[in-house]
């Protein structure tokens, strides 16, 4: 164990003993069943690990006896295949008793009797929480998972680069700002100087599309009754056509993401800003290091008329319906402990910032009011990383209504954005054919249960 | 039988397992072929519909038209430079064999997943070497990664790298069975290295380059790692292998009864390739155990 790790548990059974009073809503004298609590989860689950070991050394007369493992999976398919082939045999003892997921899975899972209904655990909860934090978890009238974060969509710039060219932040405020702020780039940087990215694969459609200038011009890809609308939804259109604009006019890096050809172009000065998620801190801090000083981060540009930012993404996790649920009640106290006693979670989040992990930001009000949530960070020059996460939670647009057909569709409509990504098609052949394909493959999507 | 209950008794052991693992499976993705079914819900009989629907699918054909592309420049490439690997690595005279030996068969063993990060960056548009060699060289950088047309050539050549040496080591040892009196013979005759290539050493390895030539048609047409790696099988569906699209349909949009319709078709085209390969081969002189 190191220095550092040492300290951080030594302050984690210090924060135990103080905190007793914040859970109190919590039973007293609870004590799970002997055993191993598994969970599988993806994303960067070290981190949950750590909560859980955490929640653990603070409370050792509820755990006696149980281990808990946090099961690392490539992602949300993973996730949802190793559910998939336990339930479907039947093997109970091989499921997890809690899982990380998306709401498409979760439909799925919910409809199938996979997971807990915990409509009525959270249900007291709700006005504590920030706006739209159960909105994903939601299917049906009731809920299937307890959210464990709700993270912004945030615009990251380079205020050196700005700075060089002489351009103030604030005409990023809307999409033709961007926009223009794009072509001043180009034309001042030779074009060796791109506005943002874009990725090859299907990346841009989930960071562009999906999260970002779909729902921020109010687009669907169905409608309530579950037709296809995407080749003829007005939002849509105007997303869609709006990054054409940006991609012909050649304002857009092409490389993947996450691998180091974008470091590098970062580094060199090549890439202004980054739209859009929050996921980009760990990006930026963990490959690009010796850029601190240099980023910032703003709410994203909005389109005139609609003055929505991005749907913030949820993380959830559900509570498998085992029989007997052996760990249901444990997994809602680490859950409780995480989103109401400040001092653990101060702690735990210093430790994950050391070990350059997500921030997270609570989901409670009154924690985010604290002035901890607002503390300066030195890689953004002195700017609250952590505040504009929580700020960033105004003004969102809602995420497009998921159905159970949406990872189909994610990889037909990626599929042809890609096409014109790589020049081998129009927007208007994408779109187009966006349409045609979703009506031959999946015709139509279930309509939707909670209008 | 009963009197041979002993001996069943010992092989026993492997039709369980076959039945299990081999034979329930097989039967098993037959019926869902005729069904929807996500792996959760119930499942819905739908007929002969997901194979109707393969026919009118285009990133499922696209994903054959580029099966059938790898298989063709694949087979071709890996076979050719393996053989000639082979025949230099045999040469008598060639010193330091061993140590050639291990530094060609070293892709083999390397892992796909590792490599494939690395040619992500060796083809990279911006900073790959690649690109970065045509420029030395006064050419136009190209999208190998992010262009429909190109995007297939770093899949082929990360596969030919990868197969190349297990193929060579396969030659290797047929060439090592020839007898060398033939050659020595062949040289009384004043026969040259050419004439004794095509008279006698491609001759007597037939059954080994069918055999080659019907593993590789067979991995070929398993091709996954290398495109899900490097290109993802985009962009679009321009490098999408169709075992891969099988794993998309299967396990990333859980439609089970459509991939299991993808798994059978690609069954029958094996079979069909296989059986014309067989025909082939034995119609053209009956080549098979001809060696001498």
């Amino acid at each position: 164990m190191t220095g550092r790790s040492a300290r951080f548990v030594i302050l984690a059974a210090l924060i135990g003993a103080l905190s007793v009073t914040s859970v109190g809503a919590q039973t007293k004298g609870f004590k799970a069943p002997p055993g191993k609590m598994v969970i599988w989860a993806f994303g960067q689950p070290k981190f949950l690990q750590l909560q859980i070991d955490d929640y653990f050394q603070r409370n050792p007369s509820e755990v006696q006896g149980v281990t808990a493992e946090v099961v690392a999976t490539k992602g949300e398919e993973e996730v949802r295949q190793k559910t998939m082939l336990a339930y479907a045999s039947q093997t109970w003892d091989d499921m997890a008793d809690v899982i990380s997921t998306f709401p498409v899975s979760m439909q799925a899972m919910a409809e199938a009797g996979v997971l807990m209904d915990v409509t009525s655990y959270l249900a007291p909860f709700k006005d504590k929480f920030v706006a739209g934090a159960y909105d994903q978890a939601f299917y049906k009238g009731r809920l299937w998972a307890l959210p464990r974060s709700l993270r912004p969509q945030l615009l990251f710039y380079n205020k050196q680069i700005l700075d060089k060219y002489g351009i103030d932040p604030k005409q990023m405020t809307t999409f033709e700002g961007y926009l223009e702020v794009g072509r001043r780039l180009k034309a001042a940087g030779n074009g060796q100087v791109f506005l943002s990215y874009e990725d090859p694969g299907s990346r841009t459609w989930r960071y562009w599309g999906r999260r970002g200038l779909m729902p921020q011009a109010g687009a669907r890809i169905w409608d309530d009754d579950g037709n296809v609308v995407i080749d003829k939804d007005p939002g849509a259109l105007k997303a869609l056509h709006y990054f054409e604009t940006l991609h012909k006019e050649g304002l857009l890096f092409n490389s993947v993401i996450l691998q180091p050809p974008l470091y590098q172009a970062t580094r060199e000065g090549r890439i202004a800003t980054f739209y859009i998620g929050a996921f980009y801190d760990e990006f930026l801090k963990a490959n690009d290091k010796d850029m601190a000083g240099a980023w910032r981060v703003m709410a994203p540009p909005v389109f005139s008329g609609v003055n929505l930012g991005g749907a913030p993404v949820v993380d959830i996790v559900g509570i498998t319906a085992k029989p007997n649920a052996p760990y249901a009640e444990l997994y809602k106290r680490i859950w409780y402990d995480y989103n109401f006693n400040s001092p653990a979670r101060q702690a735990y989040t210093l430790e994950v910032l050391r070990q350059n992990g997500p921030v997270q930001n609570p989901l409670s009000k009154a924690m985010l009011e604290e002035a901890f949530w607002k503390e300066p960070d030195p890689y953004y020059g002195g700017q609250s990383f952590k505040q504009m996460e929580g700020l960033g939670l105004r003004n969102v647009s809602k995420n497009m209504r998921v159905t159970t057909a949406d990872a189909e569709a994610d990889t037909i409509i990626s599929a042809e954005l890609e096409k014109f990504i790589a020049n081998a098609q129009t927007m208007d052949q994408a779109i187009a054919n966006m349409g045609a394909v979703l009506r031959e493959k999946i015709g139509t999507a279930p309509a939707n249960p909670d209008r | 039988m009963w009197a041979m209950r002993h001996a069943y008794a010992f092989i026993a052991p492997f039709y369980l397992l076959f039945l299990v693992f081999g034979a329930f499976p097989l039967v098993w993705s037959l019926y869902l072929t005729f069904q929807e079914w996500d792996g959760l819900r119930p499942m819905k009989h739908v007929g002969l519909r997901n194979f109707a629907m393969l026919l009118r699918d285009q990133r499922f054909l696209d994903a054959l038209g580029n099966t059938a592309i790898y298989w063709t420049v694949d087979v071709a490439f890996i076979i050719c430079l393996a053989l000639l690997m082979a025949v230099l690595l045999h040469t008598p005279r060639l010193s330091g064999r061993r140590f050639y030996r291990l530094v060609l068969f070293l892709p083999n063993v390397t892992a796909t997943v590792a490599v494939g990060l690395v040619f992500i960056m060796l083809f990279d548009f911006n900073s790959g070497l690649v690109n970065a060699l045509l420029g030395s060289l006064g050419l136009p950088r190209l999208g190998w990664l992010n262009s429909t047309g190109l995007s297939k050539v770093p899949v082929m050549v990360l596969a030919i790298w990868r197969a190349t040496p297990w193929y060579m080591l396969i030659l290797l040892s047929g060439l090592q069975a020839i007898n060398p009196e033939l050659y020595q013979a062949a040289t009384v005759d004043g026969a040259g290295p050419v004439q004794k290539l095509f008279r006698i050493t491609i001759p007597s390895l037939a059954t080994v380059l069918f055999f080659c030539f019907l593993t590789e048609t067979i991995d070929s047409f398993r091709l996954f790692t290398e495109p899900y790696i490097t290109t993802g099988g985009g962009p679009g569906s321009s490098s999408l292998s169709i075992v891969q699209y099988l794993y998309e349909s299967g396990f990333t949009v859980f439609k089970l009864g459509y991939a299991s319709a993808i798994g059978y078709v690609l069954t029958v085209i094996l079979m069909v390739i296989s059986a014309a390969q067989v025909i082939f081969l034995r119609r053209g002189g009956g080549a098979m155990g001809s060696a001498p």
